[in-house]
């Protein structure tokens, strides 16, 4: 983080059956370094009851900033009903769900943007932020389409393909205001993911907001 | 606002050792023409670039070549890089052919042209790279018709191992790659690396303590990945401006034995 600029990070821990245990790591690192890390929550439908119990425990007792969620880990696509109960409960309180997204073919439809629009229409409140944006130049056209039709979906920057054009792409398509950074640390590299930001042919007040400000405002951040 | 270069320019000539000009068969491809090129490179402070033909690597290399040198048209910040398969290609012809054009690199792609990378199928080609000494660049992965197909490490190691003094570059090395290729590269001190795909965590910094500044270089993948954002975070790594220097640009100088 320091050697790429990045001032803090929202952390989460998707690697493990129990989520729990993977929620009081992300807590107990958070605890340590207050200023520089937010705690993300991670729940899965799988145990339905444990997931309820832990969406509480985490936004109550842990001062998590939002949740995240991994179909592929599932097995269903993120409109599965499964998941419908923890909508409900991210509706009610009107947080941040992040969700792996992705399609770069028909093989990879679990998390396709697409799927996100009828879930963003259906639950108003939540804001939906789409990570890796689709990832390959189909999803991220899908992305772009779901930010434009849904005014409460928000685009995340991180990805493996690192195409050409991809950051000009989803700033003029969903807007400077709709679109995150992310590194994906630890897979890929900050200063990497930082340096597509840096670099992009953008008006530098995008850059601004994409590396940092967007953030900052859509979790109530102080600047 | 962390210390982040919004105004980022490199502090060493770059040379790009991974470039691929004009247009492909199956996709359209985001910069496909030679002045789309040139202005990319000018936006990323990169001097020179080492190009190979798309349509030489995915469809015809005698014919992508061709339009190689067409399109290059005698441009002095481009240097052509031919492609060869060596289960179809009459060596002599090409062999002629990259005399007649002075071509100082050539590209070899097994698991795109269907061949396994094994004595003996390319013998005789490889013999001839390591006799007129001119680099073999081999790509770790390629994208075609939505998926990706990878080279196989043994059969690298196993052909490249076998001849010290064929100099050889492992292109496009991705975060899927990254568990075979160090030892690969430890095991076979002929074989450099690009950047054009090193991503991961660390990767960059991990790689020139394995085996060494002088055998990393700098690429881009342009056009399917912009120029800038790996020689951002290459100059982050805390590298001196000696070893950065040198993977910006002297090393492919080097290897291509230019001045």
């Amino acid at each position: 983080m320091d050697a790429a600029g990045v001032d803090r990070a929202a952390i989460n821990c998707v690697f493990y059956g129990d989520a729990a245990r993977g929620n009081d790591l992300v807590a107990e690192r958070v605890a340590r370094d207050p200023d520089r890390f937010l705690g993300v929550a991670y729940v899965t439908p799988r145990y339905p009851d444990e997931a309820m119990r832990e969406l509480e425990r985490c936004f109550d007792e842990l001062g998590m900033y939002y949740l995240k969620l991994y179909p592929d880990y599932l097995g269903r696509p993120i409109d599965d009903e499964a998941y419908v109960p923890v909508f409900e409960w991210a509706d009610d309180r009107g947080i941040v769900v992040m969700s792996h997204s992705s399609y770069v073919g028909e093989a990879d439809t679990l998390t396709a943007p697409s799927r996100f629009v009828g879930l963003a229409r259906r639950f108003t409140r939540v804001r939906w932020l789409l990570a890796h944006a689709g990832n390959g130049p189909a999803g991220q056209a899908q992305a772009v389409e779901a930010s434009r039709s849904c005014p409460n979906v928000y685009l995340e920057t991180a990805t493996s393909f690192g195409q050409h054009g991809a950051i000009e792409y989803l700033v003029q398509g969903a807007g400077s205001d709709r679109v995150l950074f992310g590194s994906d640390m630890p897979l890929m590299d900050a200063r990497f993911q930082v340096g597509r930001i840096a670099t992009a042919d953008i008006p530098e007040d995008a850059r601004r907001k994409v590396l940092g400000l967007n953030a900052v405002r859509l979790l109530g951040l102080d600047g | 606002m962390g210390q982040i270069d919004l105004d980022f320019k490199p502090s060493a000539p770059v040379f790009d050792a991974c470039v691929a000009l004009g247009r492909r068969h199956d996709r359209p491809v985001a910069v496909d023409t030679l002045e789309g090129t040139l202005e990319a490179m000018g936006r990323a402070g990169v001097g020179r670039a080492l190009a190979y033909s798309p349509h030489a690597a995915f469809f015809d290399s005698e014919d992508g070549n061709r339009l190689l040198m067409e399109m290059i048209a005698g441009e002095p910040s481009l240097v052509p890089q031919f492609v060869c398969n060596p289960a179809r290609d009459d060596l002599n012809a090409f062999a002629t052919e990259v005399a007649e054009h002075g071509v100082r690199a050539v590209r070899m792609a097994p698991m795109l042209h269907g061949y396994p990378f094994q004595e003996w199928v390319v013998r005789p080609w490889l013999d001839w790279l390591e006799e007129t000494r001119v680099p073999l660049w081999l790509p770790a992965s390629y994208e075609s018709h939505g998926s990706t197909v990878d080279i196989d490490p043994s059969q690298v190691y196993e052909t490249l191992s076998g001849r010290p003094n064929l100099k050889a570059v492992l292109s496009g090395v991705h975060y899927r790659h990254v568990s075979w290729a160090a030892p690969l590269l430890r095991g076979v001190p002929s074989l450099s690396v690009d950047l054009s795909w090193l991503y991961n965590t660390g990767g960059i910094p991990e790689f020139v303590d394995a085996i060494g500044a002088g055998r990393v270089l700098y690429g881009s993948r342009f056009p399917e990945a912009p120029m800038a954002p790996v020689l951002y975070y290459l100059h982050r790594c805390g590298l001196s401006e000696a070893a950065l220097t040198a993977i910006c640009s002297g090393n492919l100088v080097e290897l291509l034995g230019m001045e």
